[in-house]
Parts: C-alpha cells; structure tokens; sequence
C-alpha cells in the first residue's frame, strides 16, 4: 500500500462534536464524496484534543492528523477552540525543532453547517499528505 | 539597599554563614533552606531551624545535586507555614517562579536570598576534585574577576552551566554580589530596607557597580557564546534524518530525566500509569508491521511529550543532562526545542510570576491565519 506507485495516506482526524464533527455528518447526509482515508475521532472540544493524541498516531506512523473545530469565537464551550490553537502553535514549533514535518498536522475550523468545506478540506488534505509522501515513522523501528 | 558585609576572619563563607545566621536569630526568617555540608565533601540542600546548624551551611558550594525549586515547592505549597529563607542559585529561582505559575508553590512569606552564580560541578566530580585539592573556594570565586571559567584543569563546569547565560539571580529579597570580588574583600549586599533595618544594617556604598557589570557581561557574552554554538550543534543534528531517534537512541527511557526536572511536577504523570503498559501481542504486531521494534517502546513519544509538557517553561538549568545514565544532552536539546516555542510565545521562564504560562492564557486576536484555509 505504501510504495511509491500507489499511496494510500492513513490521515486521523479528530472532529469537535459541536461543530467540525456535525459538519461531517452534513456532509454525509448531503451525500457529498470524499476520499475515504479519513477515520474520524469525535471528541466534545478541539481543546480536548491532548498534543500526545497527535504525536502517538504520528509516531505509529499516521500519515496525517487532522485536528477540526469551530470558529474562534464559536466554542460550545467559550474559549477551547483558543486554547486549542495555542497548543497547536507549540505543537507544530517543537516538530519543527525536531525535524518532524509539521505540515503532517492540520488545524481547521469547519462549523456545522459547513458540510461542503469539510469534503472539500479532506480532499485537499488527501491531495497534500500524498504528495508529502509516507511518513518515515511507519518504517522506522527506533521509535 | 546597598551595603557591605565585612569579611569575617578573612573567610567569605564564614562570612556569609554569619549574614544567614543573623537572619535566623533577628527572627526575619523562621527557618532557612541552604545547602549542608556531608560527610565525605558533599552537600546536600536542607531546612536549618537551629541556627547552630549554619555552622555546616555552605551556601557557596559548587554543587547542585537537585533543582531545589522542587524543594521549595515542598516547603510551601499552597501556603508556607512559617516566614522561609530559602538561598537559591539563579536557575533554581527561575524553575520557582514557573513552579509558582504552575501552582505548585508559592513566595508569600518566602524571603528569596540569590547569590551570583559562577556554575556547579557534577557532584562526583566534585567531591573528587576537593579531595585531590583540585577545587578550591578562593578559585571558584574568582572565576569572574578574571575573565575564566573556573577550575578548567580539574573537572570543568556542568555543560548547562557552561553555557549558562543567566548567572546572576532576579526577583531576589536579598542578593550576596559574589561577581568581581576578590576573597579578600567584604562582600556586596543589596537587600529590601525593611530586612536590613531588622539586620541592623545601614547604607554602606558597594564598590563601583560598572566595575562588576562589565565581569558579568564578559562572563554573560562568553557564555552566550558556548550556548549557542552548543544550541546549534544540536539544532543540526535535530534537522538531520531521523535526528530525534539517534539523539535519543541510547535512551532507556529510565524517566531520570523527568523526575529532577524541577518543571515536571505532574503528580499523575501519563508516563507513571499504565496507559503504555501494552499486551504481548502489542510488540508482535508493531515488528511485522515495521520489521522490527524497539523494546522498551514509546521512548520517542516519551521525550516529544515531555517537551510539549514543558518546553515553554523550561530554564535550562541541565538536571536531566546530569541525571542522565546514557550522557544524552538532554538539557541542550531541551534548552534548543525550548528556546523555539519560548519564542514563538514571546515568553522567558522565570522572568515574572505575572507573565501568564503560554498554554494556560490566549488573545482572540492572534495566530488569526492558523485554522482558516492555506
């Protein structure tokens, strides 16, 4: 599955219930395609969303994270989604450090009426982890 | 205020020892934490009651055999229960003000006594080092005053302390000006008018103070140096294949590092439960489906959690580098991860109790791009 010839990316996805997780459903409901290399998480918050949830799949060798919640401002729950994007910036700025590609790691605020954008943002993200390429941790033993 | 401790007997520690001494007997503090000496050369950090005690006290000693921030986080806690002396190192006071952020410690009733740090030996090291006479008081404080690291025949400093750029401490009640004084000089004091009134000390004008400010500052800069030089060694060999993995391919993830870093204060932490205590047939799927796997596993994942955990309040004391068996840098490498996300936060650890932890507070107004389609 992984050779050069045919990449399947295996992307994660963890999808706020309140918004980013309905606007799945919608799109679902409105029988929109998308790629089907997405599995989803639900989780009540973006904020709940603990860095270490991102970093084991990427270590297993998860092709992409894909990390949905609602606009700023739009939190069920006042203010996770902030907090969500800070953890994100440190997040993102240690892989760099490390030499892990960060652009393996995607934030979105997708609402739940924005059943269109979230096909369209898995398609993208599809697109963009297969030209990234596999993820060298799927291979590597020294984890 | 600014004044002068006239040296005593001709011995700057027994100097020193008289100044905590008073503040003991004059009831400023109830009870005072400083390093004691051991049988056998060491020092150990401990709570002094009785003043007879300050006798053993070395609050010089080149020696940091823990971060005594985790020290005085559990002498405090929530609330101190007595007014405390602590005598701290400047990165220990920095790992107290991220500990008190994190509420795990607090400076109410806590008189902070700094001194100018000149850098520490490995404990071993140094013990060995002051039997064979190789390590001598006289030469360890000089260090700034002519432009040296100290004791460099000999064992050298702690690598963190060797690209240490924050020797002298902030935020301090009362500050012992070691840097630039000769051994047989008195000792500059610069301390709150309400302590010295209490201390029966009155204004005595220090020696010119551009004098010392250009020993730190050399001292500061030449270390600066080391420090990045240091940072970026690290820096490439993070940015080259599988950096990570080979700088941290000896790890046998013993968790040294986590328990003496004074940050790391997680009661609960992920790591102590048995979240990756994985069945048999874990192991066996992970090597068919890799080849092959690293046991003990989750050793990457280990060290990129902890550096997500506390990175941002990370002040480079290097515990970990000492702590650690496998002589992995890990305080470089955490002090080069660190140095990155602290920047991104515009944060410095131990600046100011009231700089909000980056993790804990937000604006509305930021990162505004982060989230929106590319």
């Amino acid at each position: 599955m992984n050779n050069d010839n045919h990449f399947e990316p295996h992307i994660l996805a963890f999808l706020c219930n309140w918004c980013t997780y309905t606007g799945a459903d919608l799109a679902g409901t409105s029988r929109l395609q998308y790629p089907p290399n997405v599995r989803v998480i639900r989780t009540m918050c973006s904020g709940a969303v603990d860095p270490v949830y991102v970093l084991k799949p990427l270590l297993d060798g998860a092709d992409g994270v894909f990390i949905g919640g609602c606009h700023p401002g739009d939190c069920h729950y006042q203010t996770g989604n902030y907090k969500t994007r800070r953890r994100y910036v440190a997040l993102t700025e240690i892989l760099k450090a490390v030499g892990f590609d960060e652009q393996r790691v995607w934030l979105r605020w997708i609402s739940a009426s924005e059943g269109q954008k979230f096909a369209e943002t898995m398609t993208e993200m599809v697109v963009a982890i297969k030209e990234l390429g596999p993820n060298p941790m799927r291979t590597s033993w020294t984890v | 205020m600014n004044t002068m401790l006239p040296l005593q007997n001709g011995d700057p520690l027994i100097t020193v020892r008289g100044f905590l001494r008073q503040l003991l007997e004059t009831g400023v503090v109830e009870a005072i934490f400083l390093p004691l000496e051991v049988d056998g050369g060491a020092t150990l950090p401990a709570l002094v009651a009785d003043p007879a005690w300050l006798d053993q006290a070395d609050p010089l000693t080149p020696v940091m055999p823990i971060n005594s921030a985790r020290a005085v986080s559990a002498l405090t806690n929530k609330h101190s229960p007595a007014r405390l002396g602590v005598v701290l190192r400047p990165c220990e006071i920095r790992a107290l003000i991220e500990l008190v952020k994190l509420q795990q410690a607090t400076l109410e009733n806590v008189t902070l006594i700094g001194l100018d740090c000149p850098g520490t030996y490995e404990v071993a090291e140094y013990i060995e080092g002051k039997h064979a006479g190789r390590i001598t008081l006289a030469d360890y404080l000089e260090v700034a005053g002519d432009d040296r690291q100290p004791a460099l025949v000999g064992p050298s400093l702690r690598p963190a302390c060797q690209m240490c750029d924050q020797p002298v401490p902030e935020h301090v009640d009362i500050h012992l000006r070691l840097f630039g004084l000769g051994t047989d000089q008195a000792i500059p004091v610069t301390l709150s008018d309400e302590i010295a009134e209490k201390l029966g000390l009155s204004q005595v004008s220090q020696p010119a103070a551009d004098g010392r400010q250009a020993v730190v500052d050399r001292l500061t800069a030449a270390r600066r140096q080391v420090r990045e030089k240091e940072l970026a060694a690290i820096r490439e060999r993070l940015d080259a294949d599988g950096g990570l993995a080979s700088l941290f391919a000896t790890c046998i993830r013993c968790h040294n590092c986590m328990t003496v870093c004074p940050i790391c204060y997680c009661k609960t932490c992920l790591f102590k439960t048995a979240a990756f205590d994985h069945p048999p047939e874990h192991y066996l799927i992970a090597a068919r489906r890799r080849g092959a796997v690293r046991m003990l596993g989750d050793t990457l994942l280990f060290q990129l959690t902890r550096l997500n955990h506390m990175s941002a309040s990370c002040v480079s004391c290097g515990m970990c580098t000492s702590a650690c068996p496998a002589d992995i840098p890990v305080g470089a490498i955490f002090s080069a991860v660190g140095a990155q996300v602290q920047a991104a936060f515009d944060y410095q650890p131990g600046r100011d109790v009231s700089d909000p932890l980056p993790l804990i507070t937000f604006q509305a107004n930021e990162w505004t791009q982060i989230g929106e389609e590319k």
